[in-house]
């Protein structure tokens, strides 16, 4: 049975429509991340669930239970604020304690329960300090141990990494991930930080205007976005807007831009032949030194001359950025490993990548 | 080849022109010494307009002299302290004062703190409009408010005086307790509230346990603030006083007016005094709180 169900969940305030026809199921001890730019509709929707808002269209269920009706207080949800949220007028072990004690826990257990969450969230000892006397990633966990401590039925993170440091971010993530699945706690993640999203959900789901556009793992969004939306919004990405299509031939064709450049990819899948907007990750193209011999260049694959403008290395990545003919510019990202075959900007480079690489989206004419 | 004018010019240009290069450099460096210290100055000079009056009446509260002589007095006794506690008069006027001080406080706390709460719950139009009638008694003359509530407790017969003290006092420090509040409670954050909420306390709980501890320093800062005005009103006391009840700076007026001695100085140190202990007590309790960690969600 599912432990959340939304059933064509519509929210408008005045005349914008936050959520409209929204519709979620999410299983028991699932992680989700509901990801877009602000202003989709993914903080309304956490609100909806968590009962500070409420539904003007569409169904709630929690558990089974519908609880459209229900206050925050009546449905069990647990929630991870953004600033953590944490009463500073009391200690680590209070704030822990404060959800079991209006969840109707035994008196007797509370101190036992506060113990066994703070080491769960690896802060045992940290019982009598005052949250302003805690760093910012021991907040976040005391937040966490405090929205977990009532075993709630669904746990809502809101950004829960964003309050952080890059280098307390990646360790937070992976101890949080590792937390939520000791408990086997069904979660969502509301984030706008695709890192976020990506890293900690087993599935994603993307919003976009207040609609969801896309549900899969994070390969899937990935690797196949289901429109251009999504290829934009995640990852990096080249875009070339074709307006008329050349030859084809073999399920690939030869996509034109009006900047003169000429891209082969897979023919349109719905066959439309007028044009196209065209998406190359960064990863996925090779740059090799135009001296040296010849590529293959048929209809599977794409060689393009260019010079390079820039280079920075980013640690573990390579960003170089090429520009082809007609001041197109390409963003290629080499891994930092091994010789990086003196790329310098003002060298004159091909790039390669092959046709299958390359996304294909019917032109929007909206 | 160049005129020995010619180069005696170019020197002189060159020599005015280093002077006049080091020249902004110095006088620059001097415009901010001369700055630094007329700004000292004026600061020592304020300091001593506002604390060479507490100074001269502390010093004359303990003049020896049987009559009012000059300043500084030439031997220190505590006499008029004696003869202070011994008049009746100035007594009753105290008397009066702390009741009347300590049922405002209480009173306009209370109101406050609540009127605070409602005005935070409005939407932001309505909440200016409301708090700007509620503050207006700041800006409002105090004479106005007197011969106002004078003519308005008219109609009623024999209402007694204290209780139309109160209701003026009332008016005049409530100001400072909503104020002070909606300080306190504009540094809790929505978040907090919704978190108490999902953790499963309701409205009534949440404000038990989060909303009022959060703001009682602010509550607090507003009752000290109601209780010096309350003691330290003239103007309002004046309209709303009888012969019987009256306030202690109703009675110091009135004794500076048929006698004056230094009996009066003697009371001022004693509300100063009082003043000073007051606020010690307080800081006492709200910064002992604050050093056990109240007040984060203000710093963060």
């Amino acid at each position: 049975m599912n432990v959340l169900e939304l059933k064509d969940v519509t929210k408008k305030y005045g005349g914008f429509t936050a959520v409209e026809n929204l519709s979620l199921e999410l299983e028991p001890g699932k992680v989700l991340s509901l990801l877009g730019p602000s202003g989709c509709g993914k903080t309304t929707t956490l609100r909806i669930i968590a009962g500070f808002a409420a539904p003007d269209e569409g169904s709630v269920q929690i558990a089974g239970e519908d609880v459209g009706e229900l206050k925050p207080y009546e449905r069990n949800v647990g929630l991870l604020f953004q600033d953590y949220a944490l009463f500073p007028h009391m200690t680590v072990a209070q704030n822990v304690a404060y959800g079991m004690r209006y969840r109707g826990a035994a008196a007797a257990a509370i101190p036992s329960r506060v113990k066994q969450m703070l080491s769960l969230v690896q802060l045992a000892g940290m019982e009598l300090r005052y949250p302003n006397q805690l760093s910012g990633g021991q907040q976040q966990r005391v937040a966490l141990a405090r929205a977990l401590a009532t075993d709630p039925k669904i746990v809502l993170l809101d950004e829960p990494l964003s309050a952080l440091d890059a280098k307390l971010r990646l360790e937070l993530r992976i101890e949080l991930k590792e937390i939520l699945r000791s408990v086997g706690a069904t979660t969502i993640v509301v984030t706008h930080d695709q890192e976020e999203a990506l890293s900690l959900g087993d599935e994603v789901v993307i919003m976009h205007a207040g609609k969801i556009v896309q549900r899969g793992t994070p390969t899937q969004i990935y690797q196949s976005p289901a429109d251009k939306f999504v290829a934009e919004f995640v990852g990096r990405s080249n875009w070339f807007h074709s307006t008329r299509s050349g030859q084809s031939s073999a399920g690939f064709t030869s996509y034109l831009t009006g900047d003169g450049v000429e891209i082969r990819a897979k023919s349109s899948p719905s066959g439309y032949n007028g044009g196209a907007d065209l998406c190359v990750r960064p990863e996925h193209i090779q740059l090799v030194d135009s001296a040296a011999p010849e590529a293959p260049s048929d209809a599977q694959h794409n060689s393009m001359a260019g010079v390079v403008l820039d280079v920075a290395s980013l640690g573990p990545d390579v960003h170089v950025v090429v520009e082809l003919p007609g001041k197109v510019r390409l963003l290629a990202i080499r891994k930092n490993v091994g010789k990086i075959t003196g790329l310098a900007p003002g060298q004159c480079v091909r790039a390669l990548f092959s046709a299958s690489d390359v996304l294909v989206f019917d032109v929007d004419w909206r | 080849m160049l005129s020995t004018k010619e180069r005696l010019n170019a020197d002189v240009t060159f020599r005015t022109k280093a002077l006049v290069s080091a020249k902004p450099m110095l006088s620059k460096r001097r415009i901010d010494t001369l700055l630094a210290i007329a700004v000292t100055a004026i600061v020592a000079v304020t300091a001593l307009f506002l604390l060479f009056p507490v100074v001269v009446t502390v010093l004359m509260a303990f003049d020896g002299r049987d009559y009012i002589g000059p300043f500084p007095p030439t031997e220190l006794s505590t006499q008029w302290f004696g003869r202070l506690f011994e008049d009746a008069y100035i007594w009753e006027g105290f008397k009066t004062s702390l009741l009347l001080a300590i049922a405002t406080t209480a009173a306009a706390a209370g109101i406050g703190a609540l009127a605070a709460l409602a005005i935070s719950w409005m939407s932001p139009r309505l909440r200016d409009v409301v708090t700007t009638m509620f503050l207006s008694p700041l800006v409002l003359p105090g004479v106005i408010i007197g011969f106002g509530l004078l003519m308005f407790f008219a109609a009623f017969h024999q209402l007694p005086a204290f209780l139309k003290l109160f209701a003026g006092h009332l008016i005049i420090t409530l100001p400072f307790t909503i104020r002070m509040t909606l300080v306190g409670l504009a540094g809790i954050s929505q978040t907090l509230r919704e978190a108490a909420l999902s953790l499963g306390a309701n409205e009534r709980q949440v404000f038990f346990t989060i909303t009022l501890p959060l703001t009682k320093n602010g509550i607090a800062a507003g009752a000290i603030f109601a209780f010096a005005t309350s003691m330290d009103d003239v103007t309002i006391s004046l309209f709303l006083s009888d012969f019987q009840t009256y306030t202690l700076p109703l009675a110091l007026t009135t004794l500076i007016k048929s006698n004056f001695d230094l009996t009066i100085a003697a009371a001022a140190v004693a509300m100063i005094s009082l003043t000073l202990v007051l606020l010690i007590v307080l800081d006492r309790v709200l910064g002992l709180e604050r050093a056990m960690g109240h007040g984060a969600n203000r710093i963060r």
